[in-house]
Order: structure tokens, then sequence, then C-alpha cells
């Protein structure tokens, strides 16, 4: 790693980065423009947010808010606890535990730095780790490997049975860095009553294992306190999915990010919720006047990505989509299965947050995670009842696409290994679908400028645009 | 070493698989030594690992897998695609690992292009990733339901007594493995690790009471055996599984023997299993996810690492031997894992990444084994 990344840690200099840009956004408009003079880097970013209104400015508030939790949790006298983008952080904000999710802090500085975090993912190899492994947790892994970060205290993982590059980048960490780890593990099976029992009993000893490292029994009226503000923002969410379906799509492209990236940083916190309501009126008052989302175009296409978004230095994926007049209706990271979203056609398959009882409330946090991206949907076959086929042509249909994108990396083991079959039965079934080689993370695998000459064949060819 | 053993280590049709369906009688195959082959064996049915050996293209593995994937699952595709495999008479697919799993897939969709590749009996077998009781109970219920299905499809009737005299057969493969690992730990060496990796891959290929004759009178030929394998550094092999016998031969023709493994394929992974006569599948489902060393069950480092420090006392071992095929992530991040710990401790270390299958890079390897053994040499 080049030395002078070693002179601040990773973590500092994310906080004082969203820290310093959302004190530039308080002053006046003439201030804001000639502070844009002086940060070469991240000012499109910056501008980007600042377009997109108030859910723009809420959404770096909250991260802020994250990222100023996780350096000061220590001072705070709060346990640190590593973990993956498909582990809800319901049960940590339930035990006051600050959650560091590797993924969305390696999204942070890709999209934020124009360096991204190569350097900490290179350094990964330089321990050891695999260069075939995941990239969504090599960018922020590295730096906690190099030390460049507040300590975890502990690690939790929840992808075993889902991803074995996830879990094994955490199983890694805690050889590693020899932090205590509880992985939890999933059966192939979502809906039926033996994989329900099989959640619950992981989740019950996940609980004793996070009062064993925190040294504090889980605090019931917490808990169902963090559970009632999920409901909220479940409501919220419901109402902007069903804004989304609209033709034309009354949600800017970049909502999709920040309903993601918001959940898994800050599901049950009121700050999401702000962030949600703000994004739900501004959609609505789109509804209302006909308008759609995208900026300056009106809605040619609508996009659905089938797996994950394009995190290039300052989101250019969501520029290129506006420049287009592309409407981006989901991807599987942005659909959480609730009971109340307008997707679920069998009760089964959503999860319902039940706050009567401590173990109604296990039952609904341990459905939530079993619903969480990914871990619902590529547990099993991809073309199996309520999989990553079925659950594609549904939301496509649904949402009116008028194609289906498939974008990750190549360290996903799992997508690569069935995108083709699955791909073939998308087209099949009347979607014209792009596989994309790039990596999401990781610039250097395909430039974006290559990337952006596919997504223009793609959409030109197949006469999309 | 007896031409039984090689003929079932280089063929895929070997003269034992031959044999037993002029017999008129089922072989099933298998990806993942997590598959209880005890069970196939209760229904007088040749529990046969599948392989990807002499694989000599990629065409129609590339059509259904996509780049990044383990080259020895997409070997696999591969020979089921050219009916390779037409002998089998049904699939089961675990979840090894994420490209093994998805091998199901693949399989089932290169099926749908092409029937005559596929058997009539698929199955997925599902394994936990941790052995909680919770783990157990899912992985009963899952050798249940698989039993079931055999008894359907095949008409057979698999009972606990056949289980029991199936898992008697397999314990007694341990305990001549077990005996043949002993002979290892010598310090004069009668046994290449060539030829305990034939007698390895044959036991997966083979009827298991016919591999069990002729390893007891190879064993005792073995220890009546005069010549010894001199000058050679004593080398422990781990990572990716391994079935591919030239790449033994690769090591040991640059100065080397191999005097442990801890491989799938490997001599390790016989390890016998406590019977409870009342519940067998019980015990087997505790066997199979307490006693595994693959990476795959998270969280299991430090144990495996003492086994592996264990070993190498036991075998007086001079240098570890890392290697993990192209995109194994498990085994490619746990050998980084075990290359920090080991040359910590004064061992040294060798971590190479390969692809399965392919001679082309050996070459290449060999040129790191040479280095890798030199530097022992310099010790």
């Amino acid at each position: 790693m080049r030395p002078e990344l070693k002179e601040y840690n990773f973590d500092w200099m994310l906080w004082a980065t969203t820290e310093i840009a959302y004190k530039t956004l308080r002053g006046t408009e003439k201030e804001y423009k000639k502070m844009l003079n002086y940060m070469p880097y991240f000012r499109g970013l910056l501008d980007l947010f600042v377009l997109y209104g108030e859910p723009g400015i809420k959404f770096l508030e909250l991260i802020k808010t994250v990222l100023s939790n996780i350096i000061k949790a220590h001072d705070n006298g709060k346990k640190l606890g590593m973990t993956t983008f498909c582990f809800s952080p319901i049960i940590f904000y339930a035990m006051d535990i600050v959650p560091v999710i590797l993924e969305p802090l390696t999204v942070l500085p890709t999209v934020l730095w124009k360096r991204g975090t190569f350097d900490y993912m290179d350094y990964c190899f330089e321990l050891g780790f695999t260069e075939t492994s995941c990239s969504s947790q090599r960018g922020s892994l590295g730096a906690y490997l190099a030390n460049l970060c507040e300590q975890v205290d502990f690690i939790v993982v929840d992808s075993g049975g889902i991803c074995d590059t996830n879990a094994n980048s955490f199983a890694f960490a805690s050889s590693y860095l020899k932090k205590p780890m509880y992985h939890m593990d999933y059966p192939a099976d979502l809906v039926s009553q033996k994989a329900k029992q099989y959640h619950r009993e992981d989740f019950k000893k996940l609980i004793e294992f996070l009062e064993y490292q925190t040294g504090k029994k889980l605090d019931i009226s917490k808990l169902r306190s963090v559970l009632k503000e999920t409901i909220k923002q479940d409501i919220i969410l419901s109402e902007l999915e069903e804004l989304q379906m609209i033709k034309p799509n009354p949600l800017p492209v970049i909502y999709n990010l920040f309903i993601y990236a918001g959940r898994f940083f800050s599901t049950g916190t009121p700050e999401y919720t702000e962030l949600l309501q703000a994004m739900l009126n501004i959609a609505k008052e789109n509804a209302r006047s006909g308008k759609s989302g995208i900026i300056g175009l009106n809605e040619k296409c609508r996009a659905f990505f089938c797996y994950i978004d394009h995190y290039t230095a300052d989101a250019r994926m969501w520029k290129w989509l506006d420049q287009h007049g592309i409407a981006h209706i989901g991807c599987i990271l942005s659909r959480f299965y609730s009971d109340r979203s307008p997707y679920i056609v069998d009760e089964e398959e959503a999860y319902k947050i039940e706050t009567a009882s401590l173990d109604s409330m296990i039952d609904s946090i341990s459905e939530i995670n079993a619903r969480s991206p990914m871990v619902r949907t590529i547990r099993g076959p991809y073309d199996a009842p309520h999989m990553w086929l079925d659950d594609s042509i549904k939301l496509a249909k649904l949402f009116q696409a008028d194609c289906v994108v498939y974008n990750g990396t190549p360290g996903c083991r799992n997508t690569w290994g069935m995108v083709k079959p699955f791909a073939r039965d998308v087209e099949k079934a009347g979607f014209p679908t792009l596989i994309m080689y790039s990596d999401a993370f990781d610039d250097r695998v395909q430039s974006w400028e290559a990337t952006t000459e596919r997504l223009d064949e793609f959409f030109k060819i197949r006469r999309l645009i | 070493m007896k031409d039984i053993f090689l003929d079932a280590a280089i063929n895929l049709k070997n003269r034992q698989v031959v044999k037993w369906k002029k017999q008129d009688k089922k072989i099933v195959g298998y990806t993942c030594s997590f598959l209880p082959k005890e069970i196939l064996y209760a229904a007088d049915i040749i529990p046969y690992r599948i392989r990807g050996i002499n694989a000599e293209g990629m065409d129609i593995a590339d059509a259904y897998y996509g780049p990044f994937i383990c080259t020895f699952p997409k070997c696999m595709l591969q020979l089921f695609g050219e009916n390779k495999y037409s002998f089998l008479d049904g699939v089961i697919i675990t979840d090894g690992c994420d490209s093994m799993r998805r091998l199901d897939e693949c399989l089932r969709k290169a099926g749908e292009d092409n029937q005559a590749i596929l058997p009539s009996f698929c199955h997925y077998f599902e394994t936990p990733h941790k052995s909680d009781s919770h783990c157990i109970e899912w992985l009963i219920d899952g050798i249940n339901i698989f039993i079931s299905k055999l008894n359907k499809h095949f008409s057979v009737e698999i009972t606990n007594e056949k289980i029991i005299e199936s898992v008697c057969e397999y314990n007694k493969t341990s305990e001549l493995m077990h005996d043949i690992n002993e002979l290892r730990q010598c310090d004069d060496i009668y046994i290449s690790g060539y030829d305990v990796f034939i007698i390895s891959i044959a036991a997966t290929s083979m009827p298991i009471n016919v591999f069990n004759k002729y390893l007891v009178e190879y064993i005792t030929e073995l220890k009546q055996k005069k010549e010894h394998i001199n000058n050679k550094k004593r080398i422990m092999l781990l990572g990716s599984g391994n079935d591919d016998i030239s790449f033994i031969k690769t090591i040991e023709d640059a100065g080397a023997i191999i005097v442990s493994d801890n491989l799938c394929f490997g001599i390790d992974q016989h390890t016998k299993i406590n019977i409870n006569n009342n519940d067998p599948v019980s015990s087997i489902a505790k066997h199979y996810l307490t006693q595994s060393t693959c990476p795959r069950m998270f969280g299991g480092y430090n144990e495996r690492l003492k086994q592996i420090y264990e070993n190498i006392e036991k075998f007086k071992v001079q240098g570890v031997i890392l290697q993990n095929i192209r995109f194994c992530d498990l085994h490619g991040s746990e050998n980084g894992l075990y290359e920090t710990d080991l040359e910590a401790k004064g061992i040294k270390s060798l971590k190479i990444e390969r692809e399965y299958g392919s001679k082309e890079d050996r070459g290449r390897l060999k040129m790191r084994i040479d280095a890798f053994l030199e530097r022992l040499s310099n010790i």
C-alpha cells in the first residue's frame, strides 16, 4: 500500500470527506459554487447529491452519521461489529452495537474518491487473501486488515449457504484479525416450516453470541422500538415501490441507491425514515404531475438490474442513465420482501414484523434476514420457486421493464455459475438481457468508458433507446 | 502398484465399472466428499466420484458456466456434454462450494439441450456449513429424503442394517488407509505419494469391497518390500481437490516425496464413522459435519491449522505445498493464512495457483516446485 495512505485512517478519511461535504451545503449557493473549485475529486458526486435536492442531502447526512458512529464507537462505550450488506442491522441497533458493513464501505470511496479503494483491495493480496475473491468486501476489508480503521470487536456474517466468497472474506478477517465470528447458515429452501425453524435456531444462537460479546442482555423494549421504526420504513418503501411501477417512473434514478444503501446502514433508525420520507414526497409530486424522475429527459426505456449497480467514480452510472433517458426500476439490492411490498404474490414469500413478544420479534428479524438481498434470491437453484429467475421475471413484468441488465463482479462465483442459462431464460420470457463483464467496484477490470460502450451497444442494437 | 488401482485412477470407465454394469447393477455419480456415499453402497449402487480428468476442451462447459469459475466443475460438465458419463444411472450435486453447486443448474440446462447426457436420477444434496445441533438435524432430514428418493427411483430398500453393513465396509477402507499412512510416517518410506494418490482415487470409483480386498493384498506386499525411497524432500500437500496424478508426479519427479496431504481425493478423506447401530443416519450426519477439514466449514481455521501442525510433526514434513485451483476462493484464502502461519513457525511453504486438468501450466509449476525444493535443500 502506498505509504501516504497509511497516514490517515480509512474510516476517518471517509467521515471527514462526508463531514466537509455536508458543511459545504450549509453555505450560500455562491459559497457552495466557490467551494466546488477546491474539491477536484468529489465535487461531481457532491453536485449530484445537491442536484437531487433534499433526499440527496438527507442521504449525505445519514452517511455522515453512520461514519461518525463508527469512528466514535469506542469513545462512546459501544462495540463495533463487522458485518455484511445482507445482514439486517436491526439486532445491532437493538443491542447498541455499531455496524461496520464492508460492502457499502467499499462503495462509498469507490464513488467518492478518484483512486477508489484500489490500494486497500490490493493490500488484501499482500496478506495472502485470494485475488479472485469478491471486490465488494476487499475494498474496505484491506483497510481493516491494515489496521487503518477503528478496530472491530467481533464479526457476524449471514452468507453461509448463500455466497462462499462473501462468507470466506469474513472468515479470513476473523482468522487474520483474531476476532470472534458468528456465521449464520442458510438452507436452499426459503418458505418451509423446517427452513423457518432453521432460521430461528440460528438467530437465537446469534443473540447468545452478541450478548456474550457485549456483556449485555438483549433489551426487548429497544428491539421493539427498532422494529416499529422498521415497520414505518416498510410502509414508505412500499409506497415508493408502487410509484416506481408507474410509467413514467417518478423516482429519480439514484433513489434506488439511496433506498438500499440507507437500508443496509440504518434500518430501524429515524435517519433512514427521514430519507425515505423525503424521497416519497418528491416521487409523489412527480407522479401527480406525470413527470419522470429522470433529470432533463423523458423516460425512453425502463431497465431492471437483476443483480447490482455499477459504482464507478462520481456515480457516473446514474448520470449515464439520466443522460440516456433510462429509468432505473430496481435491482436485487433494493427489494426486501416485506408483507407490504406490492410485488408479494403469496404471503409465504414475505416477512411480517410482529412485536407482541420476544419470540415473535426474533422470528420477525430472522425472516427479514432470510429475505435480505442475495440471502433470499440466490440461496437455491436459480430456477427454483422464489429464486433468482422467478423474482427477476416477476419484478421485470410488474415494474414494466423493457430490458434486464446483469452487472456484478468477477468475484461472484455464484452468479457467474448460472448467469448464462439465467439470461437465456430471461430472454425467453421476452426481456432483452445484457450480461456485463465489468467489476462494479473496480474500474481496473473494465474501465467505465469501455463499460459504457457495451451499454450503448446493447441499448442501441436491441432498439431500446 | 496394482493395475486395478491405476486403471481406476486414470480411466473414467474403468474395468470395475464395466464389470459392474455387465451385472446390470447401478452406478451413481457424486461431486463432493460431503455426500454420504455409504447410503448409495447400502443400496448396492457404486458411489462414483465424478471427475474432470482428460477433458480436452471447454466449449460445452463455457456455454453454460460463466468465465470466472473453477475449472474443476467445468471439466465435469464438459465430460457430461461429451457423453463420457453415459455409464452413470444417476448424479448427485452437492453444495461443496459455489462453483460446484451451480453444476446443478448448468447440468440440468445442458440436459434440456441434449437429453442423452443427463442420467434419469438427479438429486441436489444440501449440506450445512457448520455443525450446530440444528444443522445436524437438517442433514439427518436431508439424508432421509435422499434415502426415500433412492428407494423409489431404483426400487430398492435401504434399511438400517444395510447402512450399518455399508459403513462397516467403508470403515475397513479407513483402517487400511490408516495403515498406509502409518507407513508414511517412518524414516524409510516404501510408498510414493503418487502411489498413495492412485489408491485413494481408486477408492472413489469402484465397488468398495473389491477395493478393500485388493488393498489388503497390496499392503501385505508393501510391508514385505525391501527397497525404500531415499533422499527425497518430505512434502505435505494441501489445498484444492486434486485427482490428477500427473500433478503429483510433477512434484515427486522434482525430488520430493509427498508424505502427507489434506486434499479432497486424498487419503485423509477416508475417516472412520463411529456408528450407533440404533441410529446409523444420525451417526453419518454427525460424522460428515464434524470431521471435515474443508474450508467450506467456515470458522474452523484454527482447528485445521492445529491438525496440520500435528501432521507436520508426525510425518516429519520438511516443506508444505499449498495449491489451489484458480477461482477456488475457499482454499485460495486459507492457503494465504497457512503460508503466513507456517512460515512464522519456520516451516517452509510454497503457495501456488493452478488450473484443473490443464497440462499447459505444468512447466511453470515445475519451475516453482524446483525452486522450492532448492530452498529446502539450503536449510
